[in-house]
């Protein structure tokens, strides 16, 4: 099982910040890598999130999430431009297949496969990184505020995932060796026996469950209205980079009103650049989304940047 | 001024015919440390949740008497309040933990009692300091060790700032040092800052002393109450066991003034040895003590020795995490031999177990049981010559009655099914009552012994047991262990891992010790548990420097009879 998807302490900057900074950061990420069509925008915040992944130390993660994105990418590229006639640089007239029609492929196609491709690199790399940045404690702090039981019933769950796993180990142990062999036989006699793994499981989680309720009780749940417990200090570093992750969408809402982030691949690939409004909300986009990573840099690097921010 | 008066209490758990808690009385002043003893099933826990009001609140059931509370009846007084003034730390550390980190664990109460941010955050930074826990503030509580889960729980609690603490065996779960870590807090709690602390507790060598007065329960009843002396004397005479060995020796000696630690009873034992005094310290001399020794039995010449039934050959094994939990272990262990594995956490006695059942396969070396070599068979093969019972019972049971968990393990294997046997085991295992009975309506120690007999009943040649003592009170284990001497007198093979060192010393013919993935010890008890500073069990500890090879109780006895200066009756 690997843990580097998982949140772990590193001490590095990006984890330092307060988590509606940190969470407002990657959202922005999110929500850029959804507006932009362009393939120059899509490649530049692909580069953004590999400095933040640099930035956070999880460049191991990133890659393992890249790898396992990358199938999917070329998925993408192979069907898309089998699917999709409206491109008009045909490069490869295949043969005619019954309903599809005859098979074609078009430049404009394979490019739009590959831009789609990056942009789901993109998603990924958020999320890999939101494991890498925000504790799932802090997060839930902040949503229990506004729905306080939904919060808890995350935590409870997520808390119960490794504890589950190893007690299923232990049961497929204990099964094991009252002679159950899990590795013969049709696979609807394994499916019998791994559902008697979970039938123990299942039992066990009941029990469970009524301690963990009174262990709740006992510490006062549901006994009025609750408050919460605020541990995170806010600090100019979370002001700077909700500013920056402000202005960074502003800039990109801004390049979308006036189509500078837009690109058309179908019927023809459009040109790259349009004019230099372009590169300037690009410039833009990406001041904003890398100021957290130039400022980490800056912190780790100077001692009294870091008491300051 | 009582902070507890309980009248009359009795108390019925939904759909049961027997009372759980019958007639009680008790009154618990403030600042007082009360210690509660018994057999499981006794009672204990529910009076715990009796007095921390989750009894009948949480579970239902009927109730009838009262339980006061500074005046004000229990059942009646608002939960936030209850929760502001009485806590309650149960016994394993899984099932208490809700939240995914340290800091935030210890929040969750203070914001179910709605305080405000400002006193959250100087009570949550108090209790951590005080309990040590800020450098692991921001861990993940999954990631935390069996000790300091529990001390999270206890802070959780303490964090509330209640005036009584209810802790209902909170070590059973622990290694012996994380228990020792606990208790202290506790002690420290009750002696410094004034908790009245109600406490229910298993291993009562560590905590006898600490209290001001003890209760014992049976039956749902409380059938004597008093000071430890009283208690101590009170339970020799009626042959109960829940007394720590040290007491139980001088009790038995009818001494006036009756000792509890090791310290007061190392003073009381110098009057008997006055003559020639402790000698050598920790390492006495054979030449001048008394020898208890117990001479190794001489075995008769055979031409060819016996297979031995499980046989390691330079073992080394490392989890996939990169932990190297076995380091060259040279194992063999013979027919009817009752070996018992010691060693801290993370020492690889678990793994050594496993191991042994195939569940494991060395990466270097190699592992023979019964003969076959553990990578060159199959599961299924191994399961007939290996029984293995894992530390929770509760991963056995999943059939409707205890006779259909026997009869799945023997179906498994392929083995005849008489009935007579599954009968005979049953009864020996003292279980043949519950044959029809669901498993998982029994209570702990009767489930550990279901999981036994569904593990025995394949007649395995060698049965290895992990933590099997863990939970289980005085009785229970004393049980257990002399079944395992006659099961292994009868021929089969027992290895099993635990930390209680007093068990050890009572029931093991073979002790082993591990280390960080070796065995740096392997003997006789006598041998390897004798001025041990650590595995070695009380009476050893008291009869340093006066008497060698002294483990037991009885030892003990014999070592005074041996030292000639006798003037007293020995009554048990």
């Amino acid at each position: 099982m690997s843990y580097g998807f998982f949140y772990r302490p590193k001490g590095v900057f990006l984890q330092t910040l307060h988590p509606s900074a940190a969470l407002v950061y990657l959202g922005v990420l999110f929500l850029l890598t959804l507006f932009f069509t362009h393939p120059l925008y899509l490649l530049a915040i692909f580069l953004a999130l590999g400095l933040v992944a640099w930035a956070a130390e999880a460049l191991d993660a990133w890659e393992t999430c890249l790898k396992v994105g990358l199938g999917m990418v070329v998925l993408i590229m192979l069907i898309n431009p089998l699917a999709v006639r409206a491109g008009t640089s045909i490069i490869w007239s295949g043969p005619e297949v019954p309903v599809l029609g005859r098979l074609t492929i078009s430049l404009e196609s394979i490019c739009y496969g590959a831009a789609m491709g990056l942009r789901l690199l993109n998603v990924i790399s958020v999320f890999c990184l939101y494991n890498c940045l925000v504790h799932p404690d802090r997060a839930l702090g902040i949503f229990s505020r506004f729905a306080p039981k939904s919060a808890l019933i995350i935590s409870l769950a997520t808390r119960m995932l490794p504890t589950l796993a190893r007690e299923l180990s232990e049961i497929k142990e204990a099964q094991q060796t009252r002679g159950v062999d899990f590795g013969s036989g049709s696979w609807r006699e394994r499916l019998k026996r791994y559902s008697t793994i979970f039938n123990v499981l299942l039992f066990t989680s009941m029990e469970g469950s009524l301690q963990v309720a009174e262990a709740m009780h006992a510490r006062a749940l549901g006994s009025g209205p609750r408050t919460c417990y605020q541990r995170e200090p806010f600090r100019p570093r979370d002001a700077i980079c909700l500013f920056a992750g402000g202005g960074a969408l502003a800039a990109a809402l801004c390049a979308k009103y006036t189509g500078a982030g837009d690109y058309h691949y179908y019927p023809q690939l459009g040109q790259l650049f349009s004019g230099f409004t372009d590169l300037i909300f690009l410039a833009a986009v990406l001041a904003g989304v890398l100021a957290p990573v130039v400022l980490s840099w800056g912190w780790q690097k100077c001692s009294s940047l870091r008491s300051k921010i | 001024m009582f902070l507890f008066k309980v009248e009359n209490l009795t108390y019925y758990y939904p759909e049961s015919e027997r009372p759980a808690l019958n007639n009680i009385n008790l009154t618990v002043k403030e600042g007082e440390f009360l210690l509660v003893i018994g057999g499981s099933g006794s009672g204990k826990s529910s009076l715990a949740r009796a007095l921390a009001g989750l009894v009948p609140d949480f579970y239902g059931g009927k109730f009838g008497g009262k339980v006061f509370f500074n005046s004000h009846d229990l059942r009646k007084m608002d939960r936030r309040n209850l929760g502001k003034e009485i806590g309650i730390v149960f016994q394993d550390p899984e099932k208490q933990l809700v939240m995914l980190s340290v800091e935030a664990e210890i929040a969750f109460g203070l914001e179910n009692l709605g305080l405000p941010p400002e006193d959250m955050l100087r009570r949550v930074a108090e209790v951590m300091g005080f309990l040590n826990l800020t450098p692991v503030k921001s861990e993940f509580t999954t990631n935390l060790s069996g000790g300091q889960k529990q001390k999270l729980a206890l802070a959780a609690i303490l964090a509330m700032q209640p005036r009584v603490l209810i802790l209902d065996e909170p070590t059973s779960q622990l290694d012996p040092m994380s228990a020792e870590e606990l208790l202290n807090l506790v002690k420290r709690l009750n002696e410094e800052m004034g908790y009245t602390i109600i406490l229910i507790e298993q291993r009562l060598e560590r905590c006898f002393h600490l209290a001001d007065r003890i209760l014992v329960m049976e039956n749902g009843r409380i059938v004597k109450e008093g000071p430890a002396e009283e208690v101590a004397r009170w339970e020799v005479e009626n042959s109960l066991p829940f007394v720590p060995p040290v007491a139980r020796f001088f009790a038995s000696l009818q001494q006036p003034r009756l000792p509890l630690t090791i310290k007061e009873g190392r003073q009381a034992l110098g009057r008997y040895f006055s003559v020639s005094g402790p000698q050598g310290g920790h390492q006495p001399s054979r030449q001048t003590l008394p020898n208890l020794l117990r001479k190794p039995v001489k075995k008769k010449k055979v031409l060819l020795e016996p297979e031995p039934a499980s046989q390691l050959k330079d073992v080394w094994f490392t989890y996939p995490n990169g932990r190297e939990a076995l380091r060259g272990i040279n194992l063999s262990v013979k027919k009817s031999e009752f070996v018992v594995v010691l060693g801290e956490n993370a020492a690889g006695k678990s793994t050594l177990l496993k191991q042994m059942a195939g569940l494991l396969q060395p990466g270097r070396g190699s592992v023979v049981v019964a003969g076959k070599d553990t990578r060159k068979i199959s599961s299924r093969e191994l399961a007939r010559e290996v029984g293995y019972l894992a530390q929770n019972p509760n991963n056995y049971l999943f059939c409707d009655t205890v006779e259909q968990e026997l009869l799945f393990t023997l179906n498994n294997l392929g083995l005849s099914c008489e009935d007579r046997a599954v009968e005979i085991l049953l009864e020996r295992l003292d279980i043949a009552r519950y044959r029809k009975v669901n498993p998982r309506d029994l209570s702990s120690g009767e489930r550990q012994r279901v999981a036994l007999a569904a593990v025995l009943v394949a007649r395995p040649k060698i049965l290895l047991l992990d933590e099997p003592t863990r939970g289980l009170d005085y009785r229970l284990k004393n049980e257990l262990g002399l079944l395992l001497r006659e099961l292994a007198q009868e021929g089969l093979s027992v290895v099993l891992v635990t930390h209680d060192v007093e068990f050890c010393a009572e029931h093991a013919a073979r002790v082993i010790i591990m280390f960080d993935g070796r065995i740096i010890a392997d003997g006789p008890p006598e041998e390897i548990l004798n001025g041990s500073l650590f595995y070695s069990p009380q009476m050893n500890r008291l009869f340093k420097g006066y008497a060698q090879g002294v483990l037991t109780v009885q030892d003990g006895i014999r070592a005074l009879a041996l030292n000639g200066d006798f003037p007293y009756v020995v009554q048990a």
